[in-house]
């Protein structure tokens, strides 16, 4: 099918005309936008190509089952918790592993953008970024301002800094989350 | 002051299309774009595991061919729910053309049997 022609519709447009009047079609252009990013997923949880391929047309059916029975408002979130889930049960199964459940609630998609925010004005919340950024340690704080401030790529950073790839990304995504929980914590003793 | 500060902590909400992620993976960025799309990466856990596990296949070319085989399966597997459906439907409406057609036979056996009894009252 060209599903090309359905680009300009959004994912929650194509849930709508799928809840109007249950045509399977709708859910097959939806599914289809995430086939790639799911087979990825697999492969990141269960590191074999046949398995991946396997859990990605389960996941298909069981979305396809479960949006028969129930109302999905954020589509993206929920298909990445669908297949999450679908890994950790399978390699669960296959290794006896207990590995923790996902749900709607503890699943974040990207990350809470800071609960203050949007109450400060620019010039405090600056402040409060400069006095949190300085807390933080050498390696994420130097990684952090070359990627958001100086923005370099992953493989620039490591090529100036001689960490791995796998290390850039780490101080990036911990930075980051040091710096919501530093600036959050400023804020509140403002 | 940098106010770039301010983006680290505001969330893109962009989506990657599958295009750039495989030259992501090619490496056929520049790195202008190769770091958009590590910005999308930092804010979204889907893609950054997406991305983590697609690099795990052994020969990247196949990943466009493992996408077109499960979309073909995924499609495949609709249309065949789709024709179940309308079988379903159509077993369904069967009984109701049956129904009809005996009803119709009814009455008009009955109509026969009301013109033969006045037909025979008559001549008696």
């Amino acid at each position: 099918m060209n599903t090309d022609r359905y680009q300009h519709i959004s994912d929650t447009a194509l849930l709508e005309r799928f809840y109007a009047d249950k045509d399977n079609q709708w859910l097959g252009i939806l599914l289809q936008r995430y086939t790639m990013l799911l087979l990825g997923v697999c492969m990141k949880y269960l590191k074999n190509e046949d398995d991946a391929k396997d859990s990605v047309q389960q996941v298909f059916l069981k979305a396809i089952a479960e949006l028969h029975k129930y109302k999905v408002a954020y589509f993206k979130s929920w298909i990445y918790m669908v297949a999450k889930n679908h890994c950790l049960m399978k390699l669960r199964d296959q290794q006896g592993k207990s590995p923790a459940m996902l749900n709607e609630q503890t699943m974040v998609m990207g990350e809470e953008p800071l609960s203050v925010e949007s109450h400060l004005d620019k010039d405090r919340m600056l402040d409060a970024m400069t006095l949190a950024i300085e807390e933080l340690n050498a390696e994420q704080k130097q990684c952090v301002t070359l990627f958001y401030l100086d923005k370099k790529s992953y493989t620039q950073i490591a090529d100036a800094t001689g960490y791995s790839m796998m290390q850039v990304k780490s101080y990036i995504q911990n930075g980051k989350r040091n710096l919501k929980i530093g600036v959050e914590r400023i804020i509140k003793q403002q | 002051m940098n106010k770039d500060l301010l983006n680290i902590l505001s969330n893109s909400n962009k989506d990657i299309d599958n295009q750039q992620l495989m030259d992501y993976l090619a490496g056929k960025l520049s790195d202008e774009e190769r770091h958009k799309v590590e910005m999308q990466l930092a804010d979204n856990d889907f893609i950054n595991d997406a991305l983590e596990g697609l690099e795990n296949v052994k020969d990247p070319k196949d990943i466009n061919f493992f996408v077109d085989q499960l979309n073909r399966d995924l499609h495949k597997k609709l249309l065949q729910k789709q024709k179940r459906k309308q079988k379903r439907k159509l077993l369904q409406q069967r009984w109701v053309y049956a129904a009809v057609v005996i009803i119709l036979a009814l009455l008009i056996a009955t109509w026969l049997m009301i013109i033969k009894y006045q037909a025979l009252k008559g001549r008696g």
